[in-house]
């Protein structure tokens, strides 16, 4: 366990001084920062686009650190060599890939909070909201995490076979899709005229491939008044999706890395 | 190396089939009921691919608010037509944006107009669609379930039921302000049920009273009280002096009472049409009614128009916002004026060719009036049903006959999972005018053998007369009375 930690707060370190990262998180701030002044979209709906529109902005720019941070980490410890050092000693490869998932996660982690702490510190200053709504807020972005922590797992995951650029574009697609899952599924299933195969295609799919969309639960806290059944059950559930979900991934992961010639 | 890989590849098949069911089982489930955003609605079927992905990227609110801003510019250029795949975006991407429903119903079925400033009726029915789907959409607020009823009772004035029906749950949700109650009582009236219109009354002139007393410095509260108390005043003198009071006895006092409804008035409609040019028909005539809040509805329709009643449209007909009305049918309505007892009036159609295509091969002209949209110095005399009121041969009393209508209540979050009971509105019947007159597709467009010859229709009993309209009458009305 020692030597997972170990690896894992060492990969923080290097997350932390990666300038692309910071410039990453940089541009999310500053992104942050003009959205108070779109409220002006909405006269009625100001609370709503200026929550929704910062949400948008922090699930983008965690999503990006999270596939940056990722696709990178594998490769660059073999193009540096720096890998050979570690395994020389008495870590499994698997504790290896463990702790680098860790880190990665941690550093998502503090990156997301400082967004989070900048975003709530921002909607005090222009709307004023009462301490409650501050914290209803600063839940959201829990789920964002629990998101990229299993955007970093599928990114680890192709990062043990495929190039960095590739693996870019791959991850970056998974995502994406798994953000419309179930919207689609949502709308093909309300739909009549959805032929059974397609919705059975659709199911699987939608129940196979990792489901970023699970984590959309925005809904009631930009759009007030929304009655939630079983909301906590409900994120504890996707706790454990996203645990068994990592898990899959990470299991694949050590598969192919154990067997990969480094 | 790992040496047991079996292990490794039990625990993954386990895990995918532990996340599937969980995914299946309850996740998905539970994130259509708590977090779709959609609640009724069927993106697929309203938006392209591109649409769709634009909004499941989550800037949903933030370019349903830059679309609004941008159809607010083309407000101010008069450019309708583009406004219209702006409101269905914005409502699809952002569905709870209540002001873009009210403003996109009221501009689809408001403004819309012919040269002549005739609204395009056509259209009301997608207005109403975007209601409903602004209703389903945001249950818990009144908003647009007044709004719903409001177009019915402004701007489509049929179906009476309709109206009580919005109003009522309006009324439903908690958020309703005080000053828009009043609608639901003036609702019941236009469809004939007076007694649950002065209970509604005085329900809420109790309820305003309690505000007026308990306020110090709100003005509103107080004349809001005031309000009331003067319609309840009103409405009350009215029962009486129409004679409804009396009716309700079933005694004969009606009859013999002397009340302002008897004896029932001949409105004396009498009609010609004339085609003076294709597409342009004169209506000239007689109405023996005051010249003041008196319109006949007149309406020119194929006679096989899809879902038409009788001297209106099947406007609760359609569940999606369609905006491209059929290009191949015709639903003209207008209202005739009456002016020292005769009206002489113009449709000119010629110049919307895309809104009166005239494909059809035979026209129906429906002439309606209905006291119940009549103002109320009319109704002092008509009352509500009609019962001051006979046409000697267009007097209708089957067409608008007394009707029931069972409705689902739209269901809000604080009725839980339990199913509502339906709910019945009780429509009394209204004594009507109603007739009706033929064209052909060759005498509204004077083709064939009509080319040089003008087309004219009119209704039996029907005589020219020489008396000049435009000189003014004087006509001595100091009451309504019918002596």
């Amino acid at each position: 366990m020692n030597v997972i930690w170990n690896i894992a707060s060492t990969t923080v370190g290097e997350a932390i001084r990666r300038r692309v990262l910071l410039v990453i998180l940089l541009i999310g701030v500053l992104l942050l920062s003009i959205i108070p002044a779109l409220g002006i979209l909405s006269a009625r709906s100001e609370t709503s686009i200026t929550i929704g529109t910062m949400y948008a902005v922090l699930r983008g720019t965690s999503a990006l650190i999270a596939i940056v941070l990722t696709i990178y980490m594998l490769p660059n410890e073999i193009e540096r060599r720096t890998i050979y050092t570690i395994l020389s000693k008495p870590v499994q490869r698997w504790q290896f890939l463990v702790g680098k998932y860790l880190g990665a996660v941690l550093a998502l982690l503090l990156m997301i909070t400082m967004m989070t702490i900048f975003m709530v510190l921002l909607f005090w200053v222009f709307q004023h909201p009462t301490a409650e709504k501050m914290a209803e807020i600063a839940t959201q972005p829990f789920m964002y995490w629990m998101e990229m922590s299993l955007l970093a797992a599928v990114g680890m995951f192709f990062s043990t076979f495929i190039a960095p650029l590739v693996n870019f574009f791959l991850t970056i697609g998974m995502w994406l899709v798994g953000t419309v899952l179930n919207p689609l599924y949502d709308t093909l299933s309300k739909n009549g005229n959805t032929q059974p195969l397609m919705k059975g295609i659709a199911t699987i799919v939608t129940n196979i491939l990792p489901n970023f969309a699970n984590y959309d639960t925005k809904n009631p806290i930009i759009n007030p008044g929304q009655v939630i059944v079983n909301g906590a059950l409900y994120k504890w559930t996707t706790v454990g999706y996203t645990a068994m979900y990592v898990g899959i991934l990470l299991l694949l992961s050590i598969v192919v890395f154990d067997r990969r010639e480094v | 190396m790992l040496k047991d890989l079996k292990a490794l590849y039990i625990g993954i098949v386990v895990l995918v089939c532990a996340q599937f069911g969980l995914q299946m089982g309850f996740i998905f489930p539970t994130w259509q009921k708590n977090y779709s955003v959609t609640a009724g609605g069927n993106i697929s079927a309203q938006l392209s691919p591109d649409q769709i992905l634009l909004q499941l990227f989550g800037f949903r609110e933030f370019l349903a608010g830059i679309l609004w801003v941008r159809a607010d510019g083309f407000f101010d250029e008069g450019n309708y037509d583009a406004i219209l795949p702006i409101i269905k975006l914005c409502t699809t991407l952002d569905p709870k944006q209540i002001d873009i429903y009210a403003t996109g119903m009221w501009h689809i079925g408001y403004n819309f107009t012919d040269e002549q400033q005739r609204s395009d009726r056509r259209y009301i029915a997608s207005a109403l669609a975007l209601g409903k789907q602004g209703s389903r959409e945001n249950p818990e607020t009144y908003e647009l379930f007044f709004e719903t009823g409001w177009m019915w009772y402004h701007k489509i004035q049929d179906d009476a039921w309709q109206p009580v029906k919005w109003f009522q749950e309006a009324h439903r949700r908690k958020d309703i302000l005080q000053a828009r109650k009043n609608l639901l009582s003036h609702a019941y009236m236009r469809n004939g049920q007076i007694p649950e219109a002065m209970q509604e009354y005085f329900k809420l002139f109790d309820e305003a009273n309690i505000s007026a007393k308990s306020a110090t410095k709100d003005y509103s509260s107080i004349q809001i009280r005031d309000t009331l108390e003067n319609n309840v005043d009103t409405e009350l003198v009215r029962m009486v002096q129409r004679g409804w009071v009396a009716e309700q006895r079933h005694d004969g006092s009606f009859e013999t009472g002397g009340y302002d409804a008897v004896p029932p008035f001949d409105t004396g409609f009498s009609c010609r049409v004339v085609v003076t040019a294709p597409r342009v028909i004169h209506f000239e005539g007689t109405w023996n009614v005051l010249p003041v809040g008196t319109r006949i509805r007149i309406v020119m329709r194929d006679m096989d128009y899809p879902g038409a009643k009788i001297a209106e449209l099947d406007w609760d007909g359609s569940t999606i916002v369609n905006f491209e009305p059929g290009v191949d049918q015709t639903y003209m309505q207008d209202d005739l004026y009456v002016k020292n007892r005769r009206f002489n009036h113009d449709v000119d159609m010629s110049k919307d060719p895309t809104m009166y295509p005239c494909v059809s091969k035979n026209y129906l002209l429906e002439f309606y009036y209905s006291p119940r949209i009549a103002p109320p110095h009319i109704q002092d005399k008509f009352s509500w049903n009609g019962e001051g009121m006979k046409d000697k041969n267009f007097s209708n009393e089957e067409i608008r006959g007394p009707k029931e209508f069972v409705y689902d209540p739209f269901p809000m979050a604080s009725d839980g999972d339990k199913k509502l009971a339906p709910i019945t509105i009780k429509s009394p019947g209204q004594r009507v005018f109603y007739t009706t007159l033929t064209l052909t597709r060759d005498q509204l467009l004077k083709l064939g053998e009509w080319t040089n010859r003008t087309p004219t229709v009119s209704t039996s009993n029907y005589k020219q007369t020489e008396t000049n309209s435009d000189t003014e009458e004087i006509i001595k009305v100091p009451t309504l009375r019918g002596k």
